[in-house]
Formats: structure tokens, sequence, C-alpha cells
């Protein structure tokens, strides 16, 4: 089996954006990611095909392959039609990497329906999603946040991306140069969660790890800064402090946990990781959760590249923890029929792991029961789809 | 001819309710009393405890009475529980006179074969509805009187239900001396309150979010497309919260009703509340986020077996009206929100317009169904056809 295989992870977009992207990130990675892309334009769908790109397309029978039309009720319809055909490629996916674009009709409507499909099959979901240029308009950006909370909803991990802010002075970038820039930057930054997982480092991050930070990860924010030349360790890190994309260093400093991705030519020494990390450590706070790796790739020979993601609402986990521990509840008994769906590998935990006895009937104990396509709907919802609460 | 007070019993799973109407000057029905109980002994829409049953129908019956100022000793009954079903049943006709016009004896005759249920016998039959007609091979007729053709089809929707189920509902009623004249199901009721012409004619389906069952209704074209009931409704919610925090089912329903949310919302992700201390009962704080979710989950599966049901029917790309939500459920924060999304249609809460007197009610959505089923009353009394009773005809009359 491939390491790709092995890794459980996909890289899913969604969208003619969310498509563009995928193809941007498998040409910087190269052969080996697993990678699929969904759209319901058939045109879109081919120009991503010829990148290499694996595509399906999405509601044939409903638009014949015209697309949505910017209409996100007729994404998520075509979405809930043809999520069968999805499945397949699904097979020993435990981490979906899902990338799209907010404000039109497929990225918007079909994405979020695709997450909440994922997150009932229990596969872990971490989404690079962008919202559109200010001068797309008003509407645009009103579409993409009204889609933000759904995505929310089901998501493990999300980072949002605004365009606008990749841009510090926007006058002085050229339109062809700023649209390389934004794919660039958010390729680099999937690029390196799969670097990190699967190509060789001073500090390799594994699959599993990754897996359980994305799925206490919630609302997390990218970075991404590049520096060559004697100084570059330094530079780096101040590029990094930088960034607009982390708030000009206000977001480091407000994170609980972070993700740090270091990608360097066999160049890199021991001494500049250790500077490199120095400096971001004095950016965050002390107790914050710091997970790094390293990727040594002879292609970025004397320039060093760093990628993070911060995670700002990681520490509510574990002060909810710290307070469950303080006063400590007794924990009720559990049914032993606990009829948890064959799907649901995975629980939902982006909070504490406090197990209740959420089981049985209840009140619809001794009651005809409501049986529908082999459920029974007297069973609580949240058991059955195996999602477990935050307490 | 004026119109008797009519009163209406809808023996709910939360609550009892008894509406009397009265009909005014332009024929307009105003209801003058409205009683309501918790209702206890009654599961998923369906009788579980006679007596206890009747507890809730003779105080909501004095209830009402005190505020219409009239004796009540009839009355309709709505019908709910899982055990309502739908079926398309079709009726033929040879044409037999010579110029093969259609006549007024062609129609009866087609309806009388249309009517003629084949179902099983524990079942009886609440309504045939009329469809359409198809004169020859040309479908969606609405009068063929007149009209040349060798063969007349008529489809008719029978709504039936268990019979043994709708007599222990019956005999609450019987056992506080109250007679029932006849029984509805309570989604065609709540559809006659809520429902406009014109969003029958563009296509609408009413969802009635019950304590104990969801009933729906879909009309396209103005014809009845579908009916049908999942026994699951708000209680289930109540369950689901009382098991995922180990609550008792009260505390369950006042933190539902207090901080509910159909949706799970960002703004109150990091939010608890506080469940405060009671008997043999200590202070709680219970996350919003938790709690909106397990709401979220339920509501969600809801939606989408509807949407299913919808689906397997055929009538979900008809529905131009979109969605309306009525009943107890529909004050659920955002559930319109969640509804819209499942759907992918516009979906609002829809209140009994088409009756008066309802200004001071609180919540005038939960009371839908008993509101509708005083103007099935009048529409019976009328004898206007539209939808024809199979089991009694009203004759509800009160004395005052």
């Amino acid at each position: 089996m491939s390491q790709e295989l092995q890794s459980g992870l996909l890289l899913l977009g969604v969208g003619g954006g969310g498509c563009h992207l995928a193809a941007s990130v498998l040409a910087s990675y190269g052969d080996g990611m697993r990678a699929l892309g969904v759209d319901t334009d058939a045109l879109s769908n081919r120009q991503a095909s010829s990148g290499g790109l694996n595509c399906l397309l999405l509601g044939g029978a409903r638009l014949a392959g015209h697309g949505t039309g910017g209409d996100a009720i007729k994404g998520r319809l075509v979405a809930q039609d043809d999520m069968q055909n999805l499945v397949p490629h699904l097979q020993g996916v435990r981490t979906v990497v899902l990338t799209a674009c907010l404000g039109a009709g497929t990225g918007g409507g079909a994405a979020p329906e695709i997450i909440k499909a994922l997150h009932d099959m229990g596969i872990a979901t971490i989404c690079f999603v962008t919202l559109p240029f200010g001068f797309e308009g008003e509407s645009r950006r009103k579409a993409a946040e009204r889609v933000l909370p759904m995505i929310e909803e089901n998501a493990d991990s999300m980072v949002v991306i605004a365009l606008d802010d990749l841009f510090g002075d926007a006058d002085a970038v050229l339109l062809d140069e700023a649209i390389q820039k934004a794919e660039g930057v958010i390729a680099a930054g999937i690029t390196m969660v799969w670097r990190l997982v699967s190509k060789p480092g001073f500090i390799q991050m594994d699959a599993e790890r990754l897996h359980a930070m994305i799925l206490r990860g919630g609302n997390a924010r990218f970075g991404y800064a590049r520096s060559e030349g004697v100084n570059r360790a330094t530079e780096v890190a101040a590029a990094l402090r930088g960034c607009r994309l982390l708030r000009s260093g206000d977001a480091l400093a407000k994170s609980n946990a972070l993700l740090l991705g270091i990608l360097a030519g066999p160049d890199l020494r021991l001494a500049e990781i250790g500077e490199i990390m120095g400096k971001v450590r004095s950016m965050c706070k002390a107790e914050c959760d710091i997970e790094m790796g390293t990727v040594l790739d002879a292609q970025f020979d004397g320039r060093v590249e760093l990628v993070v993601m911060t995670f700002e609402s990681w520490a509510a986990a574990t002060q909810v923890e710290t307070r469950k521990e303080a006063a400590p509840l007794p924990e009720p008994p559990v049914a032993e029929d606990f009829p948890i769906q064959s799907g649901s590998k995975r629980t939902r935990s982006k909070g504490s792991k406090l197990s209740f006895g959420a089981t049985g009937r209840g009140k619809f104990q001794n009651v005809e029961p409501t049986i529908y396509n082999g459920q029974d709907l007297d069973i609580p919802t949240f058991v059955r789809r195996g999602i477990q609460l935050d307490r | 001819m004026a119109i008797p007070p009519i009163a209406a019993l809808e023996i709910g799973t939360s609550r009892t309710v008894i509406c009397v109407g009265e009909s005014d000057e332009n024929g307009r029905m105003r209801i003058t009393g409205v009683g309501t109980y918790p209702s206890t002994g009654v599961r998923k829409g369906q009788i579980t405890d006679l007596s206890q049953a009747s507890v809730g129908v003779e105080s909501a019956a004095k209830q009402a009475e005190k505020q219409a100022d009239v004796s009540i000793w009839q009355v309709l009954l709505a019908i709910s529980g899982g055990h309502i079903q739908a079926a398309v049943n079709t009726g033929m006709a040879t044409i037999r006179s010579g110029d093969r016009v259609v006549s007024k004896e062609d129609i009866e005759e087609v309806t009388e074969n249309a009517q003629t249920v084949q179902i099983e016998a524990d079942r009886q039959v609440l309504h045939t509805i009329t469809q359409s007609y198809m004169v020859d091979d040309q479908p969606g007729i609405v009068k063929p009187e007149g009209m040349r053709c060798k063969v007349l089809t008529l489809n008719v929707m029978a709504v039936h239900g268990m019979k043994n189920r709708i007599d222990n509902a019956v005999s609450v009623a019987k056992n506080v001396q109250l007679e029932v004249t006849d029984v509805a199901f309570s989604g065609i009721c709540a559809a006659l309150a809520v429902l406009t012409p014109e969003q029958k004619r563009n296509g609408v389906v009413l969802v009635d979010l019950g304590g104990g069952t969801t009933n729906y209704i879909a009309y396209c074209n103005n014809v009845i497309s579908a009916v049908g009931c999942i026994a699951v409704g708000g209680d289930h919610v109540t369950n689901d919260i009382a098991l995922a925090f180990n609550i008792p089912l009260n505390r369950a329903e006042e933190i539902k009703r207090a901080e509910g949310c159909a949706v799970i919302d960002s703004e109150t992700s990091g939010k608890r509340v506080v469940l405060s201390a009671d008997v043999g009962f200590e202070e709680r704080l219970i996350s919003c986020k938790a709690l909106h979710t397990v709401i979220n989950s339920r509501m969600d599966e809801t939606f989408r077996v509807l949407r299913s049901k919808l689906d397997e029917a055929g009538v979900l790309p008809h529905l131009g009206g979109g969605v309306i939500l009525t009943g107890g459920g529909a004050y659920l924060r955002k559930v319109a929100d969640l509804a819209q999304r499942v759907f992918g249609l516009p979906c609002r809460i829809g209140l009994p317009v088409n009756v008066d007197g309802l200004g001071a009610v609180e919540q005038p959505a939960a009371l839908s169904t008993a509101v509708g089923l005083v103007l099935y009353g009048k529409m019976t009394y009328e004898d206007r056809r539209l939808l024809s009773p199979f089991w009694n005809r009203v004759k509800g009359v009160f004395g005052r």
C-alpha cells in the first residue's frame, strides 16, 4: 500500500475555485497525492482534469453540467442528490482536507452538505475556505458569510482566508499576480500538511497526530512566510510576525495551539530551527501547545518557508476539562444495548471527553418504536449519529 | 343559514386543546373560546391511558365553555399518529352516452368507484380527497363535465388509520360525555387554518411540528399531493436533551424552551446556561453548544426524513410556495433556518390566518390544528364537498 493510502488523507476540491486550488496543490506537490475535485460545471471540471486532478461531476441529472449559476441552493441540492457517487472515493479515508471558494453556487452550496455527510460518515475534515475579494461585491461577501456557520457546524477544523488579507498594498499588485499569489499561498499551506505527514524530515509528523489535532482544532488561522539568504531564520520569523493572515502577529499571541511546518532544503541547520522556534515561541503565550514538523526537500535549497496554523479555541476544551476535574460528576450508568451506526468511526470531540450515559429510549421505553430505514427514531439522534457532546 | 358554534378537540401529546368557533355575519369563523390543558396518557399522538387523557379533555372543555359561553356536548376530533397513511386510489368509468359527453351521472359513478378504497379490515378511511380527473389520456382536468371522451378516470387520495386507535381517541371524549360527530386528520386541519389559496396554487408543504408527531401535507397546483405523519415530534427533542444531560424531562423541556435553538449557533458556542437547583437536583451548568447540537441533530433528521418522503411522492420540484412550519415546534428558535437549509426552499412560520379571534393568544401556531378543525366542521356543515368525510357528517349543534 502506498504511503498516501496509509495516511488516509484525501484532498477534496469543491466547486470551480476549490478544484482549481486542489489542482494547484497537486501541481506543487507532485505525484502520489490522493486528490479529488467535485464541481457542477463540466467545462471547469475538464480544465481541472487536464491538470491531473481526478474530477467528479455533481448534479449531472439536475444541471446537465452547466453549473449552478451562482445559486447556492442548487449547489446544496445536487450535493444531496449525488452524495452516493462520492462514497466510493472515500474508501480508507480518515481525514479530508477540503478546499472551497465561498460566495458562489457550488462552493457555497455543496461544500456544507459534503462536510456534513463526511462528518456523519465519521471522517475528520479540515476546511480551507476563501472569502471573496472586496471588489467582487457585497452580495458575494454576504453569501459567503452566510455559509460559514453551516461549515463550522460540521467541520472539525476550519481555516478561513479572506483574499483581501493576502495583499498588503493592493494598488501595487497586478491582477494576474494577485490571483497567483493567493493560490500559491493557500496551496503552500495545504501542501505543508501533506509534506509533514508523508515526506521525510528532521521531525516528522505522523498522520495520527495530525488527525488528533484536526479533531480538536475548531476555527484556525493560517499564515505563511518565506525567506532566503544568510539571515533567513531571523528574517522568516519576522516575516511571519508581519503576516496579514495572522493579523500581524495578533493571532499568534492569542492562539492556544500551533501547528508549525518548516520547509527547507538539506542545508537547514539545527541552530536555524532553534532560532526559528525560539522566536515563534516568544510570539505566543507560554502555555501555547506547539506541534512542529520539518520537511527537507532539495527544491527548497537556500531558502526557508514557514507555514503555521493557529488554533484559538483549543484551550476551551482543556479549560472545561480542568473545571470538570475540579468537581467531578458521578458518571451515570451506560446501557449495554447502545446502538451506534457502524459508520461512526469517530466521535466529535472538540470539547472534553467526559462520557455521559445518554442511552436507550428514555420516555419512549415501552412505546411502539418509530422505525425508519431500519433505524429506531426513538433513540436520540446524536447517539445514533455518534456525536460526542462538548460539555 | 347561520352555523351553530363548532367545538374542535385535539388530544395532543403535550397538551389537549378545545377551540370553539362561531361564524360572523360575513361567514368568516371567529374563535370565541380556547381551552388547553397539559396532556397525560398520550404518547406520539396515540392514547396510552384512557382515564388520564380524559382528565385533560374535561379540564380543557370546562375552560373553553367558560370562555365561549356555550355548553359543549358535541365535538369534532383531530386524529394523528404514526398509523396514519395515505394512498392514491384510481376509479374509472366508461362514458356510455352516444355523443361521449361527460355527464353529472358519469362523474358520480367515477367518484363512487374511486372512493371504494381497498384497505385492510382493521383500518378506517378518514378522508377521500379528489385530486384530478383524466379524460381518456389527457390528465390534469379539474372539471370534466361537458367534455368528450370514452373513459373518465379520477384519482383520489385516501387517508386512513388504524380503526382501534381512532376508536380509543373517540372513547376518551365519550368518557367525559362528549359526543364525537366527526374525525379528521390533524395535518389536513392545520392546512385549512394556515394555508392561503395562493400558496396552494403555487405549491407548498405545510409541516405541523407537534409534540409527539410531525404531520405534513403538500399541495401542488391546488391539489393535495402528499399527506402523512412521522411519529417524531417535540417530545423527542425533550427526551434527547434529558438523556444527553441526564436531567429530568420537565427540566429538559424548560431548558429547551428557554435556550433551545435548531442550529448550532456560533454566537453562543462558549456560553453555558445554569439549570437552577430543585428538590433532589443540584444546580448544573450546561453548554449551549452541546444543547444546540442535540436539538440540531434531531430536527435535522426529522426534516431529512420528511424530505425523503416528499421526494418519494415526487412533489419536491413543485413546491414554489416553499415550506410553512406550524404547530408548537415552530417556535423553536431558528427552526425555519434549518428547514430552509434541508429543503433548499424558502421557509417560514405559518399562523392560523383563516380565522379571527386569536389576537390575544400567545403562540397561535400551536393552535393551528384545533382552529383548522373548526374550519373543517364549518366546511362539512355547509357540505361544500371539498373534502368528503367518509365516516360521519357534522351534526354539531350546541345549546347555549
